[in-house]
C-alpha cells in the first residue's frame, strides 16, 4: 500500500525529464483486453463510413421494384428492404449519418456543458444556484421526453436531431464539469493564479480545464456511444432523420412492418448499431478502468 | 427530518410549476398552426379562423396558460350568469358543460335551423328542447345571449345576427357549428385534472390518459421488481470480488446490454422467442382494449427487454459503489477487528454500498421511463409512452402536455423519495 | 522494565515483504528484525514510504491482494505468525493483537452506532451477550476518559470530535485486553494539544494493562515522548535500533544522527544555528543503490559504501546499527561535509528595519453560516477573524501559531485578498489593502504573493515547472521578454534545481522539489511580503530543513519580509522573529520570539508548548493538558474566548468569574510583547518555564 507513494526516480542527474508523448496515454487502451476489441469494432465502421462510395454496391436510394423484401441473394448480399432498396448499401451509408451526427451533437453538449459547468463551480454563489437550478430541471425530465416534446415542436431534421442531443447531454457535462471544478479550484495553484490576479476565466480555461480533460474526454466517449443509441431510437420512433435517408434506427422501424415475412430485414441494422454502441462502451470503459489504474 | 421533506416538496411544487410552463411554452411555440393541422390543408382560411377561435387560440399565451392549469369556468360563468357545471349524465359517453338554473336543472343551448334552442335537463334526466326567448340587451341596444353550447363552448350569440356559414361548419370533426359571435372553450384546468380535448381524437385526454398510465405503470412496476434485485446482487458481488472472473464476466455483461438499445434488444428477443422457437406471442398483438395483465404472456418479452436494457446501469452504480467501500478504512478496520468475513459483508460493507448509489439508481427512472417509451413502440404495447409517441408526432397539444406533465411528476417525485431514502440511510445527514 | 522477560511477546526476525506490480514484484521491506516485551513500548520511526506500515500490516498479514511476506519470520507469543491460515489469524486479531489507526474518523463506519462496532468486538471474539458486552464497552470508555460513555455508545462517528474518536478506536482495540497493541501513526490528525492529551492517554494505558506497544510514527518528538526503545526504518530496512536515550543522543548512523540534526530544537533560531538538511531523496525500491542504501545521501560515505551492503550488527549491548562506520559514528570521529550550509552571508537588517510593511488594525473577517431555517431567521456569523491586530517591519519574519480553525489562514487569505474583510483596517507599506485581489492594482498584487502547504496541489499538474515559474515573469513584467527564461533558470538555480528542471511535469518532482519550485514562482515577480502557509507541514523532516533553508536564503538575499504560519512551534521558533498565538480568531499573545517561550506566558501559550512534542528525551515539559474541545467559531464565549478551556482561571479571586464576562485587556510586558489575558502580569511572571533543556548537554553538531 505504500509502494505507490515512494518517489518513481532516484536523482535528479538521471534522465527524469525525459517527456511522455502525447500519443502515450492512448497505448492504455491496448492493455485492456475489451477495449482492444471495441477499437477494433470503431476502426471497423469508421473505415465503413469513410470508404462508402467505395464499397457500397449500390446507391443507398436505387429502388429496384423486382426485389422487394428479398432475402439474401448473390445480387444483394443482405437482401432488399420494402421498396427493392439494397440492405448491404443502406446499411453502409447508415453509419454515415450516424458517426458523423453523433460526434457533433456531443462536441456540442461538451462544450456547452463544459463552459457552464465551469461557470457556476468557479464562481459558485447565485450564479452556480441558477445555473444548477435551470439544469437540473432539466435532467427532471426523462430524457426521451425531452426529446418528443423537441423534434415535436421543431420536426425532425438533422439539425434538430443534434440541437436535441446537446440539449439533452450538456446538463450531464455540467455537473460533471463542475464538481470536477469544485475539487480542482480548491488547489493551492487556484490560490496562486489568484494572488497574481489572474483574470477569472484565464483561471477557469487555462488553470482548471486542462486538469479535468481526463475524465471530460472519457465521458465524451460514453456520451457518442449514447448519441448513437439516441440517434438511433429517433430514427426508431420517427423522429430522427426524414426519410429516404439511409438511418439505422429508421430502417428498423420500417422493416419491423415486414418482420414476418423477411425477418432478417430488421436484424442487419440492429446489429449494425448495436455493434457500434457496445463497441464504444466497451472503448470507453477500458480507457477509464485504464487510466484510473495508471494513477 | 419533516422540515427536510418539507423543503424537498416546496422545491418540487416549484420545479412542477416551472416544468409546466417551460413544456406548455415549447408546444405553443412549435411551427405550423395546430387548427390548419387538425382541418387539413384543403380546409379555407375563414374555417381555420374559427377554428382557432373555437379552440381558444385567438387568446393572449398567458391566458391560455393559467386556463390550461387552472381552468375558466369560474371565470366565464360571470358572463353566463349562471353556475357552470361538469357531469356526466346517464346514457353519455363523457361529462359535458352544462349552466345551472336557479331552480337545479342544467342547461345547453344551440343553434337549430337559424333558431337558437334551449336544452333543459331535468334533475331526473329528462331532456326538453325549448325554443328560446331570453335575448338581453347590450351597450347598443341590440339583443345578444352568453350560453353553454353541446361542445363545451361558452358562446355569444347575436339575434338575427347568427348567419349559418355551412361550410366553415361542415370541415371539422370537433366543430359543431359556427353561429355564434365568440367561443370562448371551457377547460377545468390541469389542476382540476383535465387535461382538454385531443385533437388528434376529439374525445378528452384525461380518461385515455389514465388508462394508458395503468398499463405502463404495471409494465414499470413489474420490471422494476426485477430489475433491482437481480442488479443490486450482481453489482455488489462484482464489487467484493474486483477484477475476479466473476466480476470481469459481470462486467462485460452489464455493459454490453445496457449498450443495446431497446429496440435492437427487443428485435432480437422478438426474432428469437417469437419468430424461431414460437414460445412466445411477438409484437403488434394488443389489439383489443384488455388489460395487459390478463394474458401475462404479452408482458413477457416487453419486460425482459426492459429488464436487459436497465439492468446494466444498476449493476455498474452498485459495484463502483461496493469497491469504493471495499477500500474504505472502516473495513480495513472491521477486518483488523478479526471480524469474519460475511459479518464485514453484511454489516459495515453492503448498508454504505446501498447509500451512495440510491439516488443515482432512482435518478435512472428518467431512463426507464424512456425505455418504456421505445419498447412500448416495439412491441405496439398501449402505454403511456406510445399515447405520447403518437400525439407527439400529431402534435396533439393537449395530450402532450397532460402526459408530459405525468411523466415529469413521476420523475421528480422518484427522486425526492430517493433523497428522503438517502437522508434515512445516512445517519450523517440524518443526525446533524 | 518488568518481569517475565523471557518470551518477547513480537519477534520479528528478517522480515521481508515484497508487491506484485506491473512492473514485476517490489521489495518494500527487507531484513527488518526486532522484537518487544511485555509492558514496552517500542516505536518504529520514519518518513513516508520507508516500509513502517507495512510492517505492521505484515504482522497482521493485511497486505493486500498483491503483497505477500516473502521472507522472515513474525514470532507472536514464540509461534510463527507466517503461513497460518486466515481463520487463525483472525481470531488473533482483534483479540490478541489489535490495532489503532492513522485517521480515526475514516476508520470507523459512518452508518453504524458507536456501540455497535465497539460490542461486536466482544460479541465475536468472547460470544458475550449483548448487554454484557455493552457494559463491558461502556467500561472501556472510561478507562479512554471518555466523557458521558453511555450517551456516546448511542452516538454515530460524525457526532464526536477528532480526538474523541481516536478514544472510541484505543478503547475498541482494548476490549480484549490484548497482548500486543499495534499503533500506526494515531495521533498524526489530531491538533498538538488533543495529540498531547491521547499521547498521555497511551503512556497511561501502557502501565494500566501491562500491554506490548508498537508505536509508528514518523514524528520524532512523539517517539521520544512515547516509547522505550527505537526502531529506525530507510528505505524499506531498519538501519538501526536502540534504547530512546541512544538514538536521540548518542546515534550510531549516519541517516539517524542526520534525523537529529536537520529538525529544529526548541530553543534554537536562525542567528543562532543552522539547520543540516539530508540532501538527495529516498531510492526507490526498485532501483536501489548496490552497496549501502543510504550511500547517495550520507556525508561520512568511503569507498566501501558504495561496494558493500552492511549488515546490522550491535555496537554496544543493546545498540545495533547497519553502517560500515557505526563505531566511529558513535564515538564523533567522522566529520560531516558542510557543503550544503545555507549562504546566510549577505544579511542586512540596518536602516530600514524599522519601515512598516504590514500594519493591520481591528482585522475582522466572517463568514455567512448557513441558515438552519426554511426562510427568514437572523443572520448569523462564523467569526473566524475577529479583531486582529499586529503590524510586520521591512525583512523581519511573523509567525502565526495556532491550533486547526483558529483562524490564521483566514487571516493571510484576507491579507492576500482572497476573503472580504468584514472590517478593520489594512494597510501595506501605506496603501490601504483592504479590497480583494481583483480590484487591486498589478503592483500591489506583485508584492504580496504567497507560498502554499501543500507540495501535492501547490503546482498545476498540466504545466511544466519553467512556464509556471515564467507566468509571473511575464504578468509582471519583472524582466524584458526575452530575458525571461534566463530569470526561470536562474531561480531554478537559486532553488538548487538547476535548468535541467525547467521542461519537467510536476508529478516528475518530490515534495521537497515541489515545494522549492513553488518558492520560485512565489518570488519571481520580487515581492516585498510573503505569506507562507505551512510552507513544510507536508514535508518529510529531512526535506524540511532544505526548504526551510531556502526560505532563509531568499529573505537575506532579498530583503523579504515574511509571514509565516505553522502549527509546528519549533520550526517557528527558529524560523521567525516576532510570533503571535492564535485561539479562536483572536491573537492572544504577540511578541518577539524568545519571549513567547519564557514566562510570562499566555496559559493557552503555556499549555501550547506543554503539548509540543519534543525530539530530546532529556527535556522535562510541565504537564498542562486543556479540557473539552475547541468552542464553535459560530457562538464565541463571550468574555475571554480561552475562559472554557482556561487552566489558569484559578489564580484570579472568585475562579475567574470576570474571564466569563469581560474581554480581558492587551498587557503590555514589553514595547513589543503583549500578552491579553485579565491573570495580571505578576501572577503571569510566577508561572514556571514549561520546558526545561539541559542546555550545557546539548550537542551541537558542525
Amino acid at each position: 500500500m505504500s509502494v505507490a507513494e515512494t518517489t518513481p526516480s532516484k536523482t535528479s542527474e538521471a534522465p527524469a525529464g525525459t517527456q511522455r508523448k502525447w500519443w502515450e496515454p492512448l497505448t492504455l487502451i491496448f492493455r485492456s483486453g475489451v477495449g482492444t476489441v471495441g477499437l477494433v469494432i470503431i476502426v471497423f465502421w469508421v473505415l465503413v463510413a469513410i470508404l462508402a462510395p467505395l464499397i457500397a454496391p449500390y446507391s443507398p436510394l436505387a429502388q429496384d421494384s423486382t426485389a422487394i423484401n428479398q432475402p439474401p441473394s448473390a445480387q444483394y448480399l443482405l437482401g432488399t428492404d420494402n421498396m427493392g432498396r439494397d440492405m448491404l448499401s443502406r446499411l453502409i451509408y447508415g453509419s454515415r449519418t450516424i458517426l458523423l451526427l453523433a460526434p457533433i451533437s456531443v462536441f456540442c453538449s461538451v462544450a456547452v456543458g463544459t463552459f457552464l459547468g465551469l461557470l457556476g463551480g468557479y464562481f459558485g454563489g447565485l450564479i452556480d444556484e441558477v445555473v444548477m437550478r435551470i439544469l437540473d430541471a432539466i435532467m427532471a425530465f426523462p430524457t426521451i421526453l425531452l426529446y418528443l416534446i423537441i423534434i415535436a415542436a421543431l420536426g425532425p431534421s438533422a439539425l434538430n436531431v443534434v440541437l436535441a442531443i446537446t440539449f439533452v447531454g450538456a446538463p450531464g457535462v455540467a455537473r460533471l464539469v463542475r464538481s470536477l471544478t469544485l475539487d480542482i479550484r480548491t488547489r493551492d495553484y487556484i490560490r496562486a493564479a489568484e494572488t497574481r490576479g489572474e483574470n477569472p476565466f484565464y483561471i477557469m480555461f487555462f488553470e482548471i480545464l486542462p486538469n479535468a480533460r481526463g475524465p471530460i474526454i472519457i465521458d465524451s466517449m460514453l456520451r457518442v456511444g449514447y448519441a448513437i443509441f439516441s440517434i438511433g431510437t429517433l430514427g426508431f420512433l420517427g423522429l430522427g432523420l426524414p426519410p429516404p435517408t439511409p438511418d439505422w434506427g429508421g430502417m428498423i422501424s420500417e422493416a419491423r412492418k415486414y418482420i414476418w415475412t423477411s425477418p432478417l430485414g430488421v436484424l442487419w441494422p440492429a446489429l449494425a448499431i448495436s455493434s457500434l454502441v457496445v463497441a464504444l462502451n466497451l472503448f470507453a470503459d477500458g480507457l477509464r478502468e485504464e487510466s484510473t489504474r495508471y494513477q | 427530518m419533516a422540515r427536510y421533506i418539507l423543503r424537498r416538496l416546496s422545491f418540487m411544487v416549484l420545479t412542477m410549476l416551472i416544468v409546466s410552463i417551460a413544456v406548455f411554452l415549447i408546444t405553443e411555440a412549435a411551427p405550423g398552426d395546430v387548427a390548419r393541422h387538425i382541418l387539413g390543408q384543403f380546409a379555407s382560411e375563414a374555417q381555420v379562423e374559427l377554428m382557432r377561435e373555437q379552440m381558444g387560440l385567438t387568446q393572449p399565451l398567458y391566458v391560455r396558460y393559467f386556463d390550461w392549469l387552472a381552468g375558466n369556468d369560474w371565470r366565464h360563468s360571470r358572463l353566463v350568469d349562471m353556475p357552470l357545471t361538469f357531469v356526466q349524465l346517464e346514457g353519455q359517453q363523457e361529462p359535458q358543460w352544462y349552466a345551472v338554473a336557479e331552480d337545479g336543472t342544467l342547461r345547453q343551448w344551440r343553434m337549430e335551423g337559424g333558431e337558437l334552442t334551449e336544452i333543459r335537463v331535468s334533475l331526473d334526466g329528462a331532456r326538453e328542447r325549448v325554443p328560446f326567448d331570453n335575448w338581453q340587451l347590450d351597450e347598443n341596444g341590440e339583443e345578444i345571449f352568453w350560453g353553454v353550447d353541446t361542445a363545451g363552448h361558452v358562446v355569444l350569440w347575436r339575434r338575427g345576427g347568427a348567419a349559418v356559414d355551412t361550410g366553415a361548419a361542415a370541415a371539422g370533426r370537433t366543430m359543431t357549428e359556427s353561429s355564434g359571435e365568440q367561443y370562448l372553450p371551457l377547460r377545468r384546468g390541469l389542476l382540476r385534472g383535465d387535461p382538454g380535448i385531443s385533437t388528434r381524437t376529439g374525445r378528452p385526454v384525461g380518461p385515455t390518459l389514465v388508462r394508458r398510465l395503468r398499463n405502463s405503470l404495471t409494465l414499470a412496476a413489474i420490471a422494476f421488481a426485477f430489475i433491482m434485485p437481480i442488479a443490486l446482487v450482481m453489482g455488489l458481488a462484482a464489487g467484493l470480488r474486483e477484477a475476479s472472473l466473476l466480476d470481469r464476466s459481470i462486467s462485460i455483461f452489464s455493459l454490453v446490454t445496457t449498450s443495446v438499445p431497446e429496440f435492437a434488444s427487443g428485435v432480437f428477443l422478438i426474432l428469437i422467442f417469437a419468430f424461431w422457437l414460437k414460445v412466445l406471442p411477438g409484437a403488434a398483438i394488443f389489439v383489443s382494449d384488455i388489460a395487459p395483465w390478463q394474458d401475462p404472456k404479452l408482458l413477457v418479452l416487453p419486460v425482459l427487454t426492459l429488464t436487459l436494457v436497465e439492468v446494466g446501469y444498476v449493476t455498474r452504480m452498485a459495484r463502483a459503489s461496493m469497491i469504493e467501500v471495499v477500500n474504505a478504512p472502516y473495513i480495513r478496520t472491521a477486518f483488523l477487528k478479526g471480524l469474519p468475513y460475511w459479518r464485514i459483508v453484511t454489516k459495515h460493507a453492503i448498508r454504505n454500498a446501498l447509500i451512495a448509489p440510491i439516488t443515482v439508481i432512482m435518478l435512472h427512472v428518467n431512463w426507464l421511463v424512456g425505455g418504456i417509451v421505445v419498447v412500448e413502440s416495439v412491441f405496439g404495447y398501449p402505454g403511456l409512452g406510445m399515447y405520447l409517441l403518437d400525439s407527439a408526432l400529431f402534435k396533439d397539444v393537449n395530450a402532450i402536455e397532460a402526459g408530459a406533465m405525468i411523466m415529469v411528476t413521476v420523475a421528480v417525485g422518484t427522486q425526492l423519495i430517493a433523497d428522503v431514502i438517502y437522508t434515512f440511510l445516512n445517519p450523517r445527514i440524518r443526525y446533524k | 522494565m518488568r518481569q517475565a522477560r523471557d518470551i518477547p511477546v513480537l519477534r520479528v526476525e528478517n522480515l521481508a515483504i515484497s508487491y506484485e506490480t506491473r512492473y514485476g514484484d517490489v521489495q518494500a521491506v527487507r531484513d527488518v528484525s526486532f522484537e518487544i516485551q511485555r509492558g514496552d513500548a517500542y516505536s518504529i520511526v520514519g518518513e513516508s514510504g520507508c516500509g513502517k506500515s507495512t510492517v505492521a500490516f505484515g504482522i497482521v498479514n493485511f497486505l493486500g491482494r498483491n503483497g505477500k511476506i516473502v521472507d522472515g519470520r513474525i514470532l507472536f507469543q514464540g509461534r510463527d505468525l507466517v503461513g497460518r491460515s486466515q481463520e487463525e489469524l483472525r481470531k488473533l486479531r482483534g483479540d490478541r493483537i489489535a490495532m489503532v489507526y492513522q485517521d480515526p474518523m475514516q476508520a470507523l463506519n459512518p452508518t453504524l452506532r458507536l456501540g455497535d462496532q465497539l460490542s461486536e468486538v466482544l460479541i465475536v471474539h468472547r460470544g458475550m451477550a449483548r448487554s454484557e458486552a455493552e457494559d463491558r464497552c461502556v467500561h472501556m470508555l472510561e478507562q479512554v476518559h471518555m466523557p458521558d460513555p453511555a450517551n456516546v455508545m448511542q452516538r454515530y462517528p460524525h457526532q464526536i470530535s477528532g480526538g474523541q474518536q481516536q478514544r472510541v478506536v484505543i478503547a475498541m482495540a482494548l476490549l480484549n485486553d490484548p497482548a500486543l497493541l499495534i499503533m500506526d501513526e494515531p495521533t498524526t490528525a489530531l491538533d498538538v494539544t488533543v495529540e498531547a492529551a491521547v499521547l498521555d492517554l497511551v503512556a497511561e494505558l501502557q502501565t494500566k494493562f501491562d500491554t506490548a506497544i508498537m508505536y509508528i510514527s514518523h514524528n520524532l518528538g512523539v517517539v521520544a515522548r512515547v516509547s522505550d526503545r527505537v526502531g529506525v526504518m530507510y528505505a524499506g530496512t531498519m538501519v538501526e535500533r536502540a534504547s530512546v536515550s541512544d538514538i536521540y543522543l548518542h546515534p550510531s548512523h549516519p541517516y539517524t544522527l542526520g534525523l537529529m540534526h536537520c529538525v529544529p530544537k526548541l530553543g534554537m533560531d536562525k542567528s543562532s544555528s543552522y539547520l543540516y538538511p539530508i540532501r538527495g531523496r529516498v531510492p526507490s525500491p526498485k532501483n536501489l543503490p548496490p552497496g549501502c542504501i543510504f550511500e547517495p545521501r550520507c556525508d561520512f560515505a568511503r569507498k566501501i559504501c558504495q561496494e558493500e551492503r552492511p549488515s546490522i550488527r550491535e555496537v554496544e549491548p543493546g545498540h545495533w546499527s547497519r553502517c560500515h562506520f557505526a563505531e566511529q559514528v558513535l564515538a564523533g570521529e567522522l566529520q560531516p561535509l558542510a557543503h550544503l550550509l545555507p549562504n546566510l552571508e549577505a544579511r542586512e537588517r540596518s536602516g530600514e528595519a524599522s519601515k512598516l510593511v504590514l500594519n493591520v488594525e481591528g482585522a475582522r473577517t466572517y463568514y455567512d453560516a448557513p441558515s438552519t431555517k426554511l426562510i427568514g431567521g437572523e443572520k448569523q456569523f462564523v467569526k473566524a477573524v475577529d479583531d486582529v491586530s499586529f503590524s510586520i517591519r521591512k525583512g523581519q519574519t511573523l509567525g502565526i501559531v495556532g491550533e486547526s480553525g483558529c483562524g490564521k489562514s483566514t487571516l493571510v487569505k484576507t491579507i492576500i485578498g482572497l476573503e472580504k474583510p468584514t472590517a478593520g483596517t489594512f494597510e501595506f507599506m501605506g496603501v490601504d489593502i483592504s479590497t480583494p485581489v481583483s480590484s487591486r492594482d498589478l503592483d500591489l498584487i506583485k508584492n504580496l504573493q504567497m507560498v502554499f502547504q501543500n507540495p501535492d496541489s501547490t503546482l498545476n499538474p498540466s504545466y511544466s515547472v519553467g512556464a509556471q515559474i515564467a507566468r509571473p515573469l511575464r504578468r509582471f513584467k519583472t524582466v524584458p521578454r526575452n530575458d525571461v527564461r534566463d530569470e526561470v533558470v536562474r531561480l531554478l538555480n537559486m532553488m538548487r534545481l538547476g535548468e535541467n528542471y525547467y521542461d519537467r511535469l510536476p508529478r516528475q518532482l518530490s515534495g521537497g522539489e515541489k515545494q522549492r519550485v513553488g518558492i520560485a514562482r512565489a518570488i519571481a515577480g520580487r515581492p516585498e511580503l510573503v505569506m507562507c502557509d505551512e510552507p513544510v507541514s507536508a514535508l518529510d523532516v529531512s526535506v524540511q530543513a532544505a526548504v526551510l533553508n531556502l526560505l532563509l536564503e531568499v529573505q537575506n538575499e532579498m530583503g523579504t519580509t515574511m509571514a509565516f504560519i505553522a502549527h509546528d512551534l519549533s520550526v517557528v521558533r527558529f524560523f521567525c522573529d516576532t510570533i503571535a498565538v492564535m485561539y479562536l480568531g483572536q491573537i492572544v499573545e504577540i511578541g518577539p520570539a524568545e519571549a513567547i517561550y519564557a514566562p510570562p506566558y499566555h496559559p493557552y501559550t503555556e499549555a501550547l508548548l506543554s503539548a509540543v512534542p519534543i525530539p530530546d528525551p532529556r527535556v522535562e515539559q510541565k504537564h498542562i493538558r486543556l479540557m473539552g474541545g475547541v468552542p464553535s467559531a459560530l457562538h464565541p464565549p463571550s468574555g475571554c474566548r480561552f475562559h472554557t478551556r482556561c487552566p489558569r482561571r484559578s489564580l484570579l479571586p472568585d475562579g475567574g468569574a470576570i474571564c466569563e464576562t469581560t474581554v480581558p485587556p492587551w498587557q503590555q510586558v514589553t514595547e513589543e510583547h503583549r500578552i491579553f489575558c485579565h491573570i495580571p502580569l505578576e501572577e503571569l511572571y510566577k508561572l514556571e518555564a514549561v520546558i526545561t533543556i539541559d542546555v550545557e548537554e546539548e550537542s551541537h553538531v558542525g
